[in-house]
């Protein structure tokens, strides 16, 4: 059944082959279309005044004068969304978040006027025009704090209804809590009280954010009788579902259309501007566009910082037999995902290693500041950099070999994970190997003389338990001519999950992947999808698609049969076609679902035989080059070594390793949102600095593993964050190796390192 | 951007006259690359911007003669940069070039924006200070000439009077003295610098006759080093020398914190890069 | 209010007039009145490349450049590039070498370096990452670009030597 459309493509061994982008083209010739840059005929521009206090009672809001600048159409606040839309709240976790400030605002930058015009610049001209008058409330911004203080930022707690986990938390007044999560196995206090060695850190993460380059950007098209959405979204099945609970609408009256991403790493999940355009347009009656600009991404959403407190007992032999890890999420104004990231990451905190008596607490907390969602990782790159700091100081203190000291407690296939799941496709093992080989760790290493420059290397280690239980769909169209259209929700903002969907059709239909058309995500025909996230979608959609495509291939294999071709017969589909319907007419429909196993983790406990379909495995190396007199940090060397299960696409593959361990290189080292009394000092480009061309290690190596993931599709399984995981800890590792200081949060600047350095050496450095 | 008016002379006369002495929302504009963050910004809304890209074409071009060169105002960095003339006489400029800003911005700003527009962190202007670099300023009243060194008072701001051009900058030749601009960075490598030092040395073998130094980035404006050069004039460069000039160099800068570090961090940074400097400097490794 | 003036230039070979006002950038200009997106506004600042334009046979930031400078000049963008139909060596390269994720930054990225390999036909590392300092990726795609560009310039060697 083979059919070539694109005479350079060949059919045979789709998977495992690096098959260009298909969307290439469309990208380097500018074409491709983004949100942010379309347009619709009779589009309105809207521009937002947002809150300069970061928490307040709103007294007064006056819209007057902007209401008289000739081309304002509309000056909204809430009061007017309520019209239009009478509960005005929306979230994913909780229906915490006001489409404009009601009554409150919570955080610097949040939306409480939006103005309305069809110039953009009328528009932020207007916006200058709005004045309002808060009675300002003291704030909290500290994570650890805000478990115990008197300053609320919410006066009552909404849980969404969407999640189990969070029913007891409806009505909840007096507290910023949004989730604690618990983890409980073995007897923790009786095994460190016995434990020979005890170790105890803390370690705490900035506020950092994604700046997608394609801020975010949105345009809803209102009419009675239906309302589409043009939208920068990661998951346009969420947004659908929302925005008709918004309405009250069924599900079909709402359709999401997704142009491509300019990338989203987390940010354009569930929702963003979605709420605000649809009361906008509904309140202009006309299409209605938001598109930020890159400041205003500083008030959307941002990674959780978080505090780590780790505890660990060690035996006399270095084997590690206690461990409390007590993680304290900075989730901002507004719940957004972050109770998710709470537990579902919450529950990895203790690491790759065996340990026998794990106590875990992770708390979801409310704060005054831009809210925090997920960010390539969902909070897995905050607790590996307290885990392989402190596993590095442990080791260290016990006069062990780090590395050694890891392989005698990592936790292999076949030993059970701290929530009792059985490891199984996690190869801690062999990415450790190949790390260390790239690293040429057995060989004598330079540490540099007596000069300025001192050199250091390190190592670190993670794994991450992918979401679930979550759901795909996907259908496969196979044409009268043979040609194959793929309809999946996934959205493709740069991963290269269309290509490598693509390339799981063809490999089922025997046909070249170039010939497969994946259609632009629109919810009126491509089916639900959970969302574009945590890495899940190569394996559960790529299950769904493999079943959509097998379903086809099946199908088609019984119209041979009606048609009256023999067993085995290879005759063309286009023929085959031709046969049945006496003209190039008909379709053949394949759909898949997918949904893994899955099994509650018990209350209180955490424990479950299956919470996760699949673990990833990450591992890095780093040398580094520390100037002792200034504190810069030369990075001469990074390898990162994950586990991909099989590499569908090899080449994107290894730029998602690249990708993901270049973008964390900048967490690392100096990215950092600068807050000062909640107002945000550095929002643009030039002072929250991004890694460049002349940031890249001097040798960046990216590797992967294959180790076939026995439950995936082809033996494969996601791979968009797991490079993030121990870029930090590995460089503070090796800096700590070069010049024996030990940074206990990131970033990892040159004042930080310096700053050390002097105290090490007892000599502070003094404030002016 | 919020609305404004542009009016386009097509003479530094006409330009000056359009200015308005006390009219702070009326600026000349150039290349417009400083201005056009700031409008962005919001820090600045102008009610008219005159630009200077239509006066006369003698203002945009290098001329080299036996005392120097003479850039005016309106060359943009990027003929600064690719200038036969500008390497002969003044090679540590043309060094400079290669990481200030990028490609981009330097085929569009022009030297005269990147003095007017007193931001501490450029890193033209205490190359040129090193160098002894004088400007020619318009206004209504005629012409005056000012040494570089005496433009700057203080954060974002210079001597000029609101209705004043500078016209053009005197470069004297750097003939055979060493030069170095150092740039250094605390976030990105391609980030704003934290400090700039920039040193021009008039140098036989390890001894130094006379030493031009210059600090940036790090303090409120480029300011010259007085005492760190005293501390180098008539010596000879060993590590002890160099820790000196930078001791010295510290108690005469007035710092400012930012996110690129706080006031006692900038310091130390000083304190090592002017020694690094003047090191770079006599190696001929400079910028 | 400010007032409106017409500006013509060249636009991608052809005669072009446009209805500016002062206050519009080049982006803009090429968005609205031409329909051409492939520079776009990210930072708005001069430093990520993303709104790149050619103007007068230099390279300039869209974002940082007013409309009506571009009165009387020769503008081009990456549209140009792949007149009648087909790609030209830079973005071959790109596609071949997977130089792009999400593609937001690959227009600005395409340009810089079609400027780059018209100055230095054959750079060295150093020379190209010194040229695009000031086009920066989310993505991160900065290895595969390195590769692009290498990839480039010995495609373009070979049609020239063709
Ligand atoms: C992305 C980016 C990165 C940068 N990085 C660096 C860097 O690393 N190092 C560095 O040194 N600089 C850097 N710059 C700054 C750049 O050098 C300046 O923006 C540029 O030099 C200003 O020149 P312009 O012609 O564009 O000035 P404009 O923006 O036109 O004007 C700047 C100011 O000068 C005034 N002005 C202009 N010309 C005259 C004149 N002839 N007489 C009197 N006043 C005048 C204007 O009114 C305005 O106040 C960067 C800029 C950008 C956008
Ligand atoms: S948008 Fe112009 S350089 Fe970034
Ligand atoms: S490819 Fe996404 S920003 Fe460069």
């Amino acid at each position: 059944m083979a059919t070539t459309l694109n005479p350079a493509a060949k059919a045979g061994a789709q998977v495992g082959r690096s098959v260009p982008r298909l969307e290439g083209r469309d990208k380097v010739t500018g074409r491709a279309e983004y949100t942010h840059t379309m347009r619709l005929p009779g589009m309105l521009h809207a521009k937002l005044f947002r809150s300069t206090v970061p928490h307040g009672r709103i007294k007064s809001v006056d819209t007057s004068a902007a209401k008289k600048l000739p081309g304002v159409l509309h000056v909204v606040t809430v009061d007017d969304v309520r019209k239009v839309l009478p509960h005005p709240y929306y979230g994913p976790a909780f229906h915490d978040q006001p489409i404009l400030a009601d009554g409150k605002v919570r955080f610097v930058g949040e939306p409480v006027a939006a103005v309305i015009s069809a110039d953009p610049h009328i528009a932020e001209e207007a916006v200058q025009l709005i004045t309002a008058e808060y009675e300002e409330l003291p704030a909290i911004y500290d994570e650890v704090e805000a478990l115990d203080t008197n300053i609320f930022v919410h006066e009552e707690l909404k849980p969404a209804g969407t999640f189990a986990d969070l029913k007891h938390l409806k009505g909840a007044k007096g507290t910023n809590l949004a989730l604690d999560y618990r983890l409980r196995r073995g007897d923790f206090d009786k095994a460190y009280a016995a434990a020979a060695h005890k170790f105890e850190h803390e370690f705490k993460t900035q506020k950092v954010l994604h700046l997608s380059f394609e801020p975010f950007a949105c345009i809803c098209d209102y009419r009675e009788t239906g309302v589409t959405f043009y939208d920068s979204t990661q998951g346009p099945s969420f947004v659908r579902t929302e925005m008709a609970r918004l309405l009250g609408w069924p599900e079909n009256k709402v359709r999401i259309k997704v142009p491509y991403l300019g990338s989203g790493y987390g940010s354009k999940l569930y929702i963003k501007l979605e709420a605000l355009a649809l009361a906008l347009s509904m309140i202009a009656r006309k299409p209605v566009k938001i598109a930020y600009t890159f400041e205003e991404m500083f008030y959307q959403i941002t990674r959780h910082p978080s505090t780590f407190r780790i505890k660990s007992g060690v035996d006399k032999d270095g084997r590690i037999v206690a461990r409390k890890c007590e993680v304290f999420w900075n989730g901002g104004a507004y719940a957004d995902i972050g109770p998710r990231v709470t537990q579902k990451s919450g529950l990895t905190a203790a690491g790759p290693y065996d340990i026998d008596n794990v106590w875990i607490d992770s708390y979801a907390l409310y704060t005054n500041m831009t809210p925090a969602g997920a960010l390539r990782g969902f909070g897995v790159p905050q607790l590996v950099w307290a885990y392989e700091n402190h596993t590095d100081m442990m080791a260290r203190a016990l006069n062990m070999d780090p590395v050694e000291f890891r392989r005698k407690n990592l936790a292999v296939e076949g030993k059970p994970h701290a929530t009792g799941q059985m490891l199984k496709d996690h190869p801690v093992d062999k990415v450790m190997d190949k790390v260390l080989e790239r690293m040429e760790w057995s060989k004598p290493f330079d540490k540099g003389g007596s000069g300025h420059i001192k050199r250091g290397r390190g190592f670190a280690i993670a794994n991450k338990a992918v979401i679930s239980p979550t759901t795909s769909v996907a259908i496969v169209n196979v044409a009268a001519d043979g040609s194959a259209t793929l309809y999946c929700g996934t959205v493709d903002m740069g991963q290269g999950s269309d290509t490598a969907m693509a390339q799981m059709v063809a490999e089922i239909l025997n046909i070249p992947a170039e010939d497969v058309r994946v259609t632009p995500r629109d919810t009126d025909v491509t089916p639900y999808d959970m969302g574009t996230l945590g890495s899940r979608s190569l394996f559960h959609m790529g299950h769904a698609v493999r079943r959509a495509a097998e379903d086809a291939r099946d199908k088609l294999k019984a119209l041979a049969k009606e048609v009256g071709e023999p067993e085995g017969s290879n005759i063309p589909i286009a023929d085959l076609f031709q046969k049945r319907y006496g003209m190039q007419a008909g379709n053949v429909i394949g759909s898949g679902i997918y949904k893994p196993d899955y099994t509650p983790p018990a209350p209180g406990t955490g424990q479950s035989p299956n919470v996760t379909p699949f673990w990833m495995v990450a591992g890095s190396g780093a040398e580094v080059e520390v100037d002792i007199e200034t504190g810069h940090v030369k990075i001469t060397k990074l390898v990162n070594v994950v586990d991909c299960g099989k590499a569908i696409n090899p080449k994107s593959v290894e730029t998602q390793i690249s990708g993901a361990a270049l973008m964390h290189l900048g967490f690392s080292m100096f990215e950092k949102m600068h807050l000062d009394g909640g107002q945000v000092t550095n929002a643009s480009l030039a002072d929250y600095k991004i890694p460049g061309f002349h940031d890249l290690p001097s040798v960046l190596e990216s590797h992967y593993v294959e180790h076939d993931q026995s439950n995936g599709p082809f033996g494969a399984k996601g791979v968009g964050e797991v490079a993030t995981f121990c870029v930090g800890p590995a460089l503070a590792n090796a800096i700590d190796d070069a010049c024996g200081v030990r940074l206990m949060e990131m970033p990892l600047n040159a004042e930080a390192v310096y700053r050390a350095i002097r105290a090490k050496q007892g000599k502070p450095l003094e404030e002016a | 951007m919020i609305p404004f008016e542009l009016a386009e002379p097509t003479s530094l006369a006409a330009a000056v006259k359009l200015l308005d002495p006390d009219d702070e929302t009326v600026r000349p504009i150039a290349g417009g690359t400083a201005l056009m963050l700031m409008m962005k910004a919001g820090v600045f809304r102008p009610q008219k911007l005159v630009s200077l890209r239509k006066i006369e074409a003698k203002y945009s071009g290098i001329a080299a003669s036996g005392d120097g060169l003479r850039i005016g105002a309106m060359t943009t960095l990027n003929a600064v940069e690719r200038s036969a003339d500008v390497k002969k006489h003044a090679p540590v400029v043309t060094r400079t070039m290669r990481t200030l800003s990028n490609v981009r911005v330097r085929n569009v700003a022009t030297v005269g924006g990147a003095l007017a527009h007193g931001d501490p962190h450029m890193d033209l202007p205490p190359v040129l200070m090193a160098l002894g670099a004088t400007l020619t300023i318009v206004g209504p009243k005629g012409e005056r000439k000012l040494p570089l060194e005496e433009l700057f008072t203080g954060y974002y701001e210079t001597v000029l009077d609101k209705n004043e051009l500078i016209s053009e900058v005197h470069v004297p030749s750097q003939g055979a003295k060493k030069g170095a601009y150092m740039k250094v960075t605390t976030g990105s490598a391609d980030d704003w610098p934290a400090l700039g030092v920039a040193v021009v040395l008039d140098a036989d073998g390890g001894a130094i006759k006379s030493a031009r130094v210059v600090g940036s980035a790090a303090t409120t404006k480029a300011t010259r080093l007085k005492a760190a050069e005293t501390v180098l004039n008539g010596k000879t460069v060993d590590d002890k020398l160099l820790k000196a000039a930078g001791d010295a160099a510290i108690e005469e800068s007035e710092f400012i914190a930012d996110v690129r570090g706080s006031m006692p961090y900038k310091r130390e940074l000083m304190r090592v890069y002017v020694g690094r400097a003047v090191r770079a400097a006599m190696q001929g490794t400079g910028a | 209010m400010t007032a409106t003036r017409t500006i013509t230039f060249t636009l991608n070979g052809a005669p072009v007039s446009a209805d500016v006002k002062p206050h519009h950038n080049l982006v803009e200009l090429l968005q609205t009145h031409f329909g051409l997106t492939g520079a776009r506004e990210t930072c708005g600042q001069g430093l990520c490349g993303c709104c790149t334009v050619i103007v007068n046979g230099r390279s300039v930031s869209g974002c940082l450049y007013l409309a009506s400078f571009v009165d009387g000049a020769d503008v081009r963008t990456v549209e140009a590039l792949d007149g009648a139909g087909k790609l030209s060596p830079v973005q071959e390269a790109f596609i071949e070498a997977s130089a792009f994720q999400c593609g937001y930054c690959t227009p600005g990225f395409i340009l810089m370096v079609t400027q780059l390999l018209d100055e230095h036909p054959d750079p060295d590392e150093e020379q190209i990452k010194h040229y695009l300092t000031g086009n920066l990726c989310r993505c991160a795609t900065y290895p595969e670009v390195m590769d692009a560009v290498k990839l480039a310039a010995r495609k373009r060697k070979a049609a020239a030597s063709a």
